[in-house]
Formats: structure tokens, C-alpha cells, sequence
């Protein structure tokens, strides 16, 4: 793909004190794209997001933004820039009602009414929270909880959105349901860093892959191509 | 102790009990307030009684005196806050708890020992801005309404929003853009602007202050204040402090029998309320009954 890529990540590195979480990735995401970000447990994807998202720092590479390095940028500013992360477990504030956590994900924009839009919007798609807007967000089931934490990064209006295996705990029913959502956003236009243990739901919706093994790339290609390979279908889709 | 003495005892508690309670709002357990509170006592009781164009001379002590007074412990106590903040506000739990404990005794002995604060002896006939403690209750009155409104002002600003977020999970919080740091210290700088404030006006109730004004006990019973009335609310914290420091004098008829009452009070509180007395859900159920009952 050509032109200046929106994310660039060069030989990233990130340790956790003695463990080498991350090593050497590179990767690139162009406008609109869905990549999947594959692995086993433990094999860096959370900390790849982390180190995007600044909640980490890496020991070593470089990660820019639409061409500008990123290197002290804090969260707060990467989510001004247009990164949303969505973090694995889904961490909604389950005191707070369906509503608060919705404003909360707004909580950087000053546009009232394009919030109050972006709220209508978000209850269209997602009409289960809709009719619970007014409930604790800990009284919805795990798959509600999954949309809301979706809707809630929605409500930042990032351009790229990072997003750590949604379909955690999730029933297969709802995989799917939180999937054709992804792909419906990826329609309209949002670029997504899907982090997946269940590669083959990931890759049914993803342009691309990267497989992550104990921090370090071990496979990477076009969706199709991942869907094919016959390591892959042995280790991850069974 | 007569009984508006008391009511202004009260009142200063109430505003220490807000004052424990804002980091709380986002989730830091900080015992520092009896530090600042002393800060704030020893800012009036060496402006009053050493800076003669005050007017520390004159039957009553003028009331903008007091007003600089309050002015200049807000900064002192807000630039201290500042600067132990950052480092500070690393440490979670009890952590933080012990280092703000360590903060408070260490003014503690450097109050104790230095020259200008009277050392051990401490500050002696602090001029009075009030006839008798009629003046005192309505000064501290204002003063502790005035709170209220900002600390229930803030569940509908941004700033009270970023800190519930926080409280609950400080990861989401970063993850939505709140700048959690900088929330932090605003809500840490508050704490210590309204017990700078609390202790000027104790200063001159109490017309002397010494080094026995900030200490671990102070730290202790101002949380206590917090946890009886519970620390999600404005109101929680107000309702602890009023009733926590009333009731050992409400107390005094039944003789020694008294602490064994205030400690069981402390210990049962908590136990049936682990939320504290007042919430945010009661509150809601309280507001349902009155309306219903208007019907
Ligand atoms: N906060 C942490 N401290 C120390 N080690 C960590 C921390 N977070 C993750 N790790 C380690 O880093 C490696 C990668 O973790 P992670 O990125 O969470 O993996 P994944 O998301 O792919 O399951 C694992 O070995 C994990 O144990
Ligand atoms: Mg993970």
C-alpha cells in the first residue's frame, strides 16, 4: 500500500523488568485497514496496544503517528491524536450507569452536540445498551459489557481503534455478533488493531495478520493467505 | 465546652472530613490533611501575632486579616501539596497512607524543633477577629457551606467525573484520556487548601497552636470521620465529621462509659455500613421517599 501509513511501528521492543515482553516488530496499518494481532496467551499482543496506547514504555523501536514519532506523547495525548484503546476485560465502570460510561469515553471532546449526536448513534447501534442506559454497566451481561466497552472507546471518535480480544468469555453466538460489528465499523471507514486469540474469528473479518510468538512475529500475510496455512491451522485453529 | 464551642468543633471537622475525602474521590488514601492542617494554623498564628500592620494589637482582629491569613495558607499549603504530590501520588494504598503519615510527622518535629514556631511551647494569645464563638460558628458555617457546594459542584464537573473514574479503574480511566496524574494532584491540592483553611480559623478559635495540632492521631481520627459517614457522597464525609466529634460530648452523662460507646460506635459503623452511613444509593432511595411522600 503506498502513501504515509496512519501507525508505524519499527522493531518494537518492551520489558517488563527482566522479561522481554516485545521484541523487534515492526508493523504498519494504512487508513481503513483491519489487522489482526494473533497469538497465544502471553505472546505480547496486550503489551503491543499498551505500548501504542503509551501505558507502557518500550525499552527499544519507535512507533509514529501519521509520520511523527510518538515518543512522548502520554496516553491522554495519544487519545487526543485519534487512538482508542479498548483493553482486554472489558473494564467497564460497573458502579456507573450504561450512560456515565458512554460520556466518559467523550470525556477529551468539548462538542457538546456532536457528543449528544455520537450518543444517538452509538444507541442505534448497539440497542441493547439503549434500553439499559439508565442501569449500572456491572449489572449487564458479559456481552453487553463487551458492546459497551466497544461503544465507549466509539465515543472518543478515534480514527484507529485498538481493540483487545473482544471475544473473551464470550459464547460463540456473540463472537459473531461482536464480529459483524467490527466489520460494519471497518466499513465505515475505522481503522482497527484486532488483538485475537480466536485467530479464525479474527481473520474472517481482518484484511491482514500477525501471528505473536513468545514476543517476536512468527507468521505474518494477508488474511487469506493466514487462513491457508497449514502451521497456523495446526497451532491456533485446530 | 460550651455548646456553640462545640458546634464550631464540629464544623472544623466537617471540613477536615472533606478534606480526607477528596483524594479518597479518586480512590488515594491520603493522611496528610492534619499536616496541612497545621500549616494553615501555624501560617495565622505567625502572621497574626508577628506582623503588627495586621492589627493583631486592636480589640478584634480585623477580618481581611483573616482573609489574607486564609489567602496565604491556601498558597503555602497548595505549593507544598504540589510538590510532595508528584513523587507521593506514585505510591498506591497503604503505601501512600504510611508516606502522608510520615509527611505529617515530619512537619511535626520540624515544628517541634524550630526556633520561629515557638518549638514545643508553640504560639501564644492568637488575636481574636470574633467577640466569642458566636462569630466563630457563623465564620465556620460560611465557610464549611462553601465546601459543600464546590464538592457537590464537582459530580457534574469533569474534575468529579475524571476522579470517580479513576476510583474505580484507574487503567480505564488513561484509556479514556483522563490525564489521571494531573486529577490526582488537583484533587491532593484541594484536600490540602481546605485544611490550610480549617486550621486558620482553629488557630484563632483556639487563640494558641503548637505541634500537637498535626499528628497521627489527627490522621487517624479525620479517616475514621470518613469511613463512619462514607466517602462517595460530600455529604458522607460532612455528616462523619459532625457526629464523630458531637458524640463524645453528647456522651459526657454516661461518665468513662463514654469511650467504650464512641469505640463501639467506630467499630459497628463500618461493620453494618461498609460504604459508610451515607451513599450515593441511599441518597437516590431518600430523594425517592421525599418525592413519593409529596405526592
Ligand atoms: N505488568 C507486567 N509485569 C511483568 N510481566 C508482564 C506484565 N504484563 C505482561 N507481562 C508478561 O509479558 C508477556 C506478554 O504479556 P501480554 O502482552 O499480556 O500477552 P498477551 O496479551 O499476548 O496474552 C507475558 O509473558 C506476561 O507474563
Ligand atoms: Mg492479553
Amino acid at each position: 500500500m503506498s502513501g504515509t501509513p496512519l501507525l508505524a511501528l519499527t522493531g518494537l521492543a518492551v520489558r517488563y523488568g527482566n522479561v522481554q515482553a516485545l521484541r523487534e516488530l515492526d508493523l504498519e496499518m494504512h487508513p481503513g485497514e483491519l489487522v489482526a494481532l494473533l497469538g497465544s496467551n502471553g505472546a505480547g499482543k496486550s503489551t503491543t496496544l499498551r505500548a501504542i496506547s503509551r501505558l507502557v514504555r518500550p525499552s527499544a523501536g519507535g512507533i509514529t503517528w501519521r509520520g511523527r514519532p510518538l515518543a512522548r506523547a502520554s496516553t491522554e495525548g495519544t487519545v487526543r491524536l485519534g487512538i482508542g484503546h479498548c483493553p482486554e476485560g472489558r473494564r467497564v465502570l460497573a458502579r456507573q450507569s450504561v450512560a456515565t460510561n458512554l460520556e466518559l469515553g467523550a470525556y477529551l471532546r468539548r462538542d457538546r452536540q456532536g457528543i449528544r449526536a455520537d450518543l444517538e448513534r452509538c444507541y442505534e447501534r448497539f440497542p441493547r445498551l439503549a434500553e439499559r442506559r439508565g442501569q449500572r454497566a456491572g449489572s449487564l451481561s458479559g456481552g453487553e459489557q463487551q458492546m459497551l466497552a466497544i461503544a465507549r472507546s466509539l465515543m472518543g471518535r478515534p480514527e484507529l481503534l485498538l481493540l483487545d480480544e473482544p471475544s473473551l468469555g464470550l459464547a460463540p453466538k456473540l463472537v459473531a455478533e461482536v464480529m459483524a460489528i467490527l466489520a460494519e465499523l471497518r466499513r465505515d471507514g475505522l481503522t482497527i488493531l484486532l488483538v485475537e486469540q480466536n485467530a479464525l474469528a479474527a481473520l474472517a473479518i481482518a484484511d491482514r495478520g500477525v501471528v505473536l510468538e513468545a514476543g517476536s512475529v512468527s507468521l505474518r500475510g494477508s488474511a487469506a493467505e493466514l487462513l491457508a496455512n497449514d502451521a497456523l491451522r495446526a497451532s491456533y485453529l485446530g | 465546652m460550651s455548646g456553640l464551642s462545640l458546634l464550631v468543633q464540629m464544623g472544623l471537622a466537617a471540613l477536615l472530613a472533606l478534606s480526607v475525602s477528596l483524594p479518597l474521590r479518586c480512590g488515594q488514601l491520603s493522611l496528610a490533611t492534619p499536616g496541612f492542617y497545621a500549616i494553615g494554623g501555624y501560617v495565622a498564628a505567625l502572621l497574626s501575632t508577628r506582623w503588627q500592620a495586621l492589627g493583631g494589637a486592636a480589640a478584634t482582629y480585623p477580618l481581611p486579616s483573616l482573609l489574607l491569613e486564609m489567602g496565604v495558607a491556601a498558597l503555602v499549603a497548595g505549593a507544598v501539596a504540589l510538590l510532595v504530590g508528584r513523587p507521593v501520588l506514585q505510591l498506591r494504598g497503604i503505601y501512600l497512607a504510611i508516606a502522608t503519615i510520615a509527611l505529617v510527622e515530619m512537619l511535626r518535629v520540624l515544628n517541634l524543633n524550630l526556633e520561629w514556631s515557638g518549638g514545643a511551647v508553640g504560639i501564644f494569645a492568637i488575636p481574636q477577629p470574633f467577640a466569642g464563638p458566636g462569630g466563630y460558628l457563623a465564620f465556620t458555617v460560611l465557610l464549611l457551606a462553601a465546601w459543600c457546594w464546590i464538592c457537590a459542584r464537582l459530580d457534574r464537573m469533569r474534575l468529579g467525573r475524571a476522579m470517580a473514574a479513576i476510583r474505580e479503574d484507574e487503567l480505564a480511566a488513561r484509556c479514556m484520556g483522563i490525564a489521571t496524574t494531573e486529577v490526582k494532584l488537583t484533587a491532593f491540592v484541594l484536600s490540602a487548601v481546605i485544611a490550610a483553611l480549617a486550621g486558620v480559623v482553629a488557630a484563632h478559635f483556639l487563640n494558641t497552636w503548637n505541634a500537637r495540632q498535626g499528628s497521627f492521631d489527627a490522621s487517624i481520627t479525620t479517616l475514621a470521620f470518613v469511613v463512619f459517614g462514607g466517602s462517595r457522597t460530600w455529604l458522607g464525609p460532612v455528616v462523619g465529621g459532625l457526629v464523630l466529634t458531637a458524640l463524645p460530648e453528647l456522651l459526657r452523662p454516661v461518665g468513662d462509659l463514654r469511650l467504650i460507646v464512641f469505640g463501639l460506635v467506630i467499630l459497628i459503623g463500618p461493620a453494618l455500613f461498609p460504604q459508610g452511613l451515607i451513599t450515593p444509593e441511599r441518597l437516590d432511595w431518600l430523594g425517592r421517599a421525599w418525592k413519593s411522600q409529596g405526592r
